[in-house]
Parts: structure tokens; C-alpha cells; sequence
């Protein structure tokens, strides 16, 4: 009784996602689809078959805001999207997205984005068999679970190597670290510079470029995110969808977030982090205050050395803290680039501390699980004032 | 006065945050006056005996360690690296640096890559990547890092341990041993990074390559550092 396998397995997830969601124990976005896959392995396979166009976004950094663009342009042009949310970015996410989704009939035309990690792409891409896989950059990121950059890409060249050769692979042709790419599978194509003019970059108020006749405004800043948009924009033309500026676009909580007293800007590996104190540096004034959280829970990866290949020395000398479970490694690292820091290793009260007497904007600075932790705090706050 | 530190394969050897040892030698000498000049010798340069006071070689990625491994051994490289340990100079080399100064690394599948020799050890492609925070028990008291290695590492007889692991796997995952010091030069797995961390090592590095005794500095942020690092899972 296969099929009664699988029902069983979305019963199980379904109940587990309302048992998390009413005992606030998770958002259930990892553990319904946990428990799904070990009563059907087969579930991903069996379910996404309904879906009649998938997409897979991989790389090291911008997934999630190249999903969400790409999602906003699809939901502009009237399609039902189903993606994996909050970054939850392996096998188990997909699953959970899927149990969640899953209704009878399904009948309605949907698009699937599915935001994969550099190491479950190779395991998941087989059985969601996309239509389109987009590969926005490689570089060192948690090293402690994905290996090296040579391997990384050696296994993406494998995995495409088995695909459908009606897949069609869009890739970042800026990256030199991707171009190996292009000898793995027939079906590439390119995305880069050469498709954009008229860049303006307007601070931390967002960008502005032209891709042929078309201009695209989108409120996030800095060059990293011209690119997320341009990989969606591209993608969204090969889907035929219609696409409009982005003004209405709604960046995810923390990659880059707008407060009513600052900024946070998610930061998680050294080219990631560099490119946030390259974007905010030019724009933090006098009277504006730092704080940077490391921790290092597994989703950050528990290997803190990154720290060191990122270029503090890019930050501005301003009242700065730092927090998070290994605050001290910061207050060394920002030591060694000549910075000083207040160190206050409970984010609740090293938030509390750099918003007390701040006349300025405050620039948060959070690796993944803090910012987890400062969207609660946040949200709390919000309810408590409102 | 100066130092002069000899970067080896900077553009090619360099992970898992090998430039924190780096920042953290040039800081600590800067501090107490001393003017630093980074030397970066690769495939291209050439090293001239007496030219550098110290030297540091990171870890690299399969591919880079076997071009660096034949560097090494076609270009003299090597020869005078070790040439320049013997009399003293030291030498700091994390992961991938450390097993090409041993005697020899044996990969999956491919053919032995020749070491320069300085340490007694052999190093042979293991089959678990043994990843994690690391502690061990040394002459410069406990040192805490990162490692995060496929290679085993084992020495010879004559070979002396930089440590005994206190918390970790180390060389091999097997013997209880991390890292080797021959003379005044260090290799061992440990990223983190290490010097940043582990202020008494750096300096005992920085007295030998400046053959002085330097005043101590206010390292109560790196001890901090230290400490949270040894009550770590």
C-alpha cells in the first residue's frame, strides 16, 4: 500500500506542524518534514510531481532574497508559489513546505522555488528534478559542513552531469568559481554584468539599474543584491512571466531590515560579511552605534575562524557592542582591527544597552541564529509598544 | 626594528581564517613599536637565506596542495625553508602547510605527494573528516582551536608533539597527540584562528624570530577569548 504510506506520512506532518505551532516549540519548518521522510523516503519525489514547474536557487550567498524576488515577480503575475521559507534549506524544509501545501485537489497551476543549501543540493535536486537551477556564487561558508570550495563545485558538476538534459542551468558568469560549471552540463546559460547598465547604487535607500529597456528600483542596497535580483529577473524571463519593477518588494526579516531605530544585516561568511561593511560603511554617522552578534549554533557553523577572513577593518570607529555566544571572539577580532567594543554576550541586554541614549541609527550586525533571536526579541518589543 | 614575515602561498594556501595568525603576529609586533613588512612567496618568488624573520603556511585545498607540493620540491623552496628552520627561524604552519612539511602526504587514490621533510611525520588520507572544537596540553599551557581535517598525521619516533589532546582528535584521531615542534617551528591542525586566541604562543614565536624578550601586553580580551573557547561542547 504505497500510497497510504504517503498519506500517512503528511498526516504525521501535519500534525506535528500543529502540535509545534500550538506549543510555540518551532515555526515548523524542519520537523513535520523530518518525521514525514522517515515514514516515506519517497515523499519529496511523490509530491512534487504536482507541481508543474520547479525551480532551485543554490549558492552561498543571496538564496533566500533570489527566491523571494523571483516569488514576488510570480505572485505579480497572478501564479500560486510554493517555496520553502525562514532558510530552513534542506531535505526536511522542502518536505515541510510540501506537507503543508499539500491539499486535494490540486488542480491550480503553482510554481515551485526551492531554496537548496550547497550540500543538499546534490542529494535533493535529483527528486525535485527542476526546470530551471540557478547558481548564484560559491565561497567559504560553514566549511565545517560543506567542505571546501573545489568540492562543492565538483559535487554540483556530478549532480548536473545525471539531470534531465532539458533542465535549464542559469549561472552566475561573474563568479570564476562556477565557470567550471558550464563543462557539466549542455544546457547553461549566463547572467552577469554584461546584462546590466545604468547601475546606481543610492546607499542604504537601495539601487537602481537597467536590464535592455527596463528599469528595476529595489529597496535593498548594495551590489550583492543587484545580483540576487538580476539571477530572479533572469529566471522569471525564461518562465515567460511578465516583469514590472520591484518597488513593492519586501525584503526577508534580517538580510537586510529597515527599524524604526536602525538596520540589520544578516552576516554568515567572510564574503557575505565583507560586502555588508563595504555597503554600510559610507553611511553610518557620528552619532550611530554598531552591534554585532557571533554565535556559533550549528546553522552558523560552529567554526567561528571565519571571523578572520572577513574585513572588520572596513567598519567605521563608532560606539560599537558586541554579543552572541563566542562575543569574545568578536572583541578579539575587532581588537586586531583596532576597534573597540562594548562586549555583552545576552543579545536581549546587548540590545538594550546600544539602544539606551542612541541618537543615531543602530546598525545590527547578527550571524543566522542571532538574528533568529533578535527577530523574537524585536517581535516582542513591537507588541509590547504597539 | 623590523620583522619580516614570510607569507608561503598566501594566494594559494589560505583557509579557514589562516590570515587571523597573520593579523595577529603583525598586530602584536606593531603594538610594541615594531615595524612589520609581509613578504608573500608563491609559485613565482624566490627566498633568499636571512630574508625572512619568520615564516607561516596555511592549509589548502586538494588541488593547490599538490601544485604547492611540487613547487616546493622543483623550485629549492623547500630546501631552503628547512635550511632556515635548522638555524633557528621560526615557523608556524596550520592543516595543509603542515603536512607539506612533513615527510610525505598520501592522498585517496593519487600518488604520494612529496613533503619538504622538517617534520618527522607522515601524513595519509583518512576516510573521516574529523571536524570540531580542539583543546590540547602544551609547553605554552593549553591551547584552544578549530580543526577540521580528513588527514592523518603520524610521527616518526624522533617526532615531538606540539600536545596532548585534552578535548579533540588531533594528528590522527588515534594517539592522543596534536601537532609537532621541531626546533622552533610549529605545525598542527589547529584553525580557530590560533595565534589570536593562543597570545603566548604568537609571542613565543615573536621572541624567536626578533631574538628578544618583549614586554607583555594587555591580553585580557584574548584570554577571555581563551576561556570561553575551554568550556566549549
Amino acid at each position: 500500500m504505497p500510497y497510504m504510506r504517503l498519506l500517512l506520512a503528511i498526516l504525521a506532518g501535519k500534525i506535528i506542524a500543529l502540535l509545534t505551532r500550538f506549543f510555540h516549540i518551532g515555526g515548523g519548518s524542519a520537523a513535520p518534514g523530518l518525521y514525514a521522510l522517515k515514514i516515506e523516503p519517497k515523499l519529496i519525489e511523490k509530491l512534487i510531481i504536482n507541481i508543474p514547474k520547479n525551480i532551485v536557487i543554490t549558492g552561498t550567498n543571496g538564496k533566500t532574497t533570489t527566491a523571494r524576488i523571483l516569488a514576488h515577480i510570480a505572485q505579480e503575475a497572478g501564479l500560486k508559489v510554493i517555496r520553502n521559507h525562514t532558510g530552513s534549506n534542506l531535505e526536511r524544509g522542502i518536505a515541510s513546505a510540501l506537507i503543508a501545501d499539500y491539499r486535494l485537489p490540486t488542480t491550480d497551476y503553482r510554481l515551485g522555488i526551492w531554496e537548496l543549501d550547497e550540500a543538499a543540493f546534490n542529494s535533493v535536486v535529483p527528486k525535485i528534478k527542476p526546470d530551471i537551477i540557478i547558481f548564484l556564487n560559491v565561497s567559504r561558508d560553514q566549511l565545517d559542513r560543506y567542505g571546501e570550495v573545489d568540492k562543492i563545485v565538483n559535487d554540483w558538476c556530478d549532480t548536473l552531469s545525471k539531470l534531465d538534459p532539458k533542465t535549464t542551468v542559469l549561472i552566475n558568469a561573474d563568479e570564476p568559481d562556477l565557470a567550471k560549471l558550464k563543462n557539466c552540463f549542455s544546457n547553461t546559460k549566463e547572467f552577469g554584468k554584461k546584462d546590466l547598465k545604468n547601475i546606481k547604487l543610492n546607499g542604504l535607500n537601495g539601487s537602481e539599474f537597467k536590464i535592455k529597456n527596463l528599469i528595476f528600483k529595489i529597496n535593498l542596497p548594495g551590489m550583492y543584491h543587484i545580483y540576487d535580483a538580476l539571477a530572479a529577473i533572469t529566471c522569471a524571463k525564461l518562465l515567460n512571466l511578465p516583469v514590472k519593477n520591484l518597488t513593492n518588494f519586501q525584503p526577508a526579516f534580517g538580510r537586510f531590515e529597515k527599524l524604526p531605530f536602525g538596520y540589520i544585516f544578516l552576516i554568515k561568511n567572510p564574503a557575505g560579511a565583507t560586502e555588508v561593511f563595504k555597503t554600510i560603511a559610507p553611511h553610518v554617522k557620528p552619532r550611530d552605534r554598531l552591534l554585532l552578534a557571533l554565535n556559533d549554533n550549528i546553522a552558523d557553523g560552529t567554526d567561528v575562524s571565519w571571523i578572520w577572513d572577513s574585513e572588520f577593518e572596513l567598519l567605521p570607529k563608532n560606539h560599537t557592542y558586541v554579543s552572541g555566544t563566542r562575543a569574545y571572539d568578536l572583541a578579539v577580532r575587532l581588537k586586531y582591527a583596532d576597534l573597540k567594543a562594548v562586549v555583552e554576550p545576552n543579545l536581549k541586554k546587548a540590545l538594550q544597552e546600544a539602544r539606551k541614549g542612541l541618537k543615531g541609527s543602530l546598525f545590527i550586525m547578527p550571524t543566522y541564529t542571532a538574528m533568529l533571536e533578535l527577530q523574537k526579541i524585536l517581535k516582542k518589543r513591537y507588541w509590547e509598544e504597539t | 626594528m623590523k620583522l619580516i614575515i614570510g607569507h608561503l602561498y598566501a594566494d594559494l594556501m589560505n583557509i579557514y581564517g589562516d590570515m587571523g595568525n597573520i593579523i595577529a603576529l603583525k598586530k602584536r609586533a606593531e603594538w610594541r613599536g615594531i615595524e612589520v613588512k609581509l613578504k608573500v612567496k608563491s609559485l613565482k618568488s624566490k627566498i633568499k637565506k636571512g630574508e625572512c624573520d619568520i615564516f607561516f603556511f596555511g592549509g589548502g585545498q586538494d588541488q593547490q596542495q599538490s601544485l604547492v607540493a611540487s613547487d616546493l620540491e622543483s623550485s629549492g623552496k623547500g630546501k631552503i625553508i628547512k635550511e632556515e628552520v635548522e638555524r633557528g627561524i621560526p615557523l608556524l604552519a596550520i592543516c595543509g602547510g603542515y603536512q607539506l612539511l612533513g615527510q610525505y602526504y598520501k592522498p585517496h587514490n593519487r600518488p604520494k605527494l612529496p613533503g619538504v621533510g622538517l617534520f618527522p611525520a607522515y601524513t595519509v588520507a583518512g576516510d573521516k573528516r574529523m571536524i570540531g572544537n580542539i583543546i590540547i596540553d602544551t609547553q605554552f599551557g593549553k591551547l584552544v582551536g578549530f580543526e577540521n581535517h580528513s588527514g592523518q598525521t603520524y610521527l616518526k619516533k624522533t617526532g615531538q608533539p606540539l600536545g596532548k589532546i585534552i578535548k579533540g582528535f588531533g594528528n590522527n584521531g588515534g594517539d592522543q597527540t596534536e601537532g609537532c615542534i621541531y626546533k622552533n617551528a610549529v605545525g598542527c591542525y589547529m584553525h580557530g584562528s590560533l595565534l589570536p586566541k593562543n597570545p603566548a604562543l604568537a609571542d613565543w614565536l615573536l621572541e624567536k624570530a626578533l631574538k628578544i624578550k618583549l614586554e607583555p601586553l594587555n591580553d585580557s580580551l584574548e584570554l577571555q577569548a581563551h576561556l570561553q573557547a575551554l568550556m566549549l561542547k
